[in-house]
């Protein structure tokens, strides 16, 4: 079980964006179109979200 | 296509309270079993990613505030928070794991979620939402 924990930091945050887009696709919108329309743009906002504040963080020491 | 089955009327305290109860449930008692079975699977997979990355099951504390708030959020998920509290073997999580942090933040998100999905069984049983 341990083993299939992912530890890495893009994945973890990848497979928290899938879900939550998935989440708030279904329950804000109705038609396939338009969810699957949501769930990109969601998808895409996380995650080059978390990119720009990872890389703005960046000169910052730990 | 949303996996609507019957328009009957249906009691909004009861959806609510099964919505509440276990993620999906109040949506498949609504007849949407389809996207029941979505919120289901999404809540669910959110919550358990939360407990295999150690993330820590909130119990209100008096010396940190938010951690009423966060409880509170854990509480909506219902039937997995119970059972993870009552057969977790460290439901304060492991704080010197690496994915510590991210637990927390994946079993608050499905606490959250699933309160979402009762405002919404909700809101489907009083007519408010097609």
């Amino acid at each position: 079980m341990i083993a299939l924990v992912p530890v890495d930091h893009f994945l973890i945050m990848t497979i928290y964006a899938l879900l939550v887009s998935s989440f708030f696709a279904l329950l804000w919108r109705e038609g396939k179109r338009e969810r699957w329309r949501l769930f990109g743009i969601l998808l895409a906002s996380l995650l080059l979200g978390g990119l720009a504040v990872a890389w703005l963080m960046y000169p910052f020491p730990s | 296509m949303n996996g609507v089955c019957a328009p009957a009327k249906r009691r909004p305290l009861l959806a609510a309270a099964l919505a509440w109860f276990f993620p999906g449930l109040g949506h498949l008692y609504l007849g949407r079993r389809r996207t029941a079975l979505f919120y289901t699977a999404i809540v669910l997979v959110t919550f358990l990613l939360g407990l295999s990355f150690e993330g820590r099951l909130y119990s209100p504390d008096r010396s940190q505030p938010l951690t009423f708030l966060a409880t509170f959020a854990l509480f909506g998920a219902g039937l997995p928070n119970i059972l993870a509290r009552l057969f977790s073997e460290n439901p304060a999580g492991v704080i010197l794991a690496v994915t510590y942090e991210y637990g927390c933040a994946y079993l608050l998100t499905a606490g959250l979620m699933n309160l979402l999905l009762i405002l919404d069984a909700w809101d489907i049983a009083v007519g408010r939402k097609p």
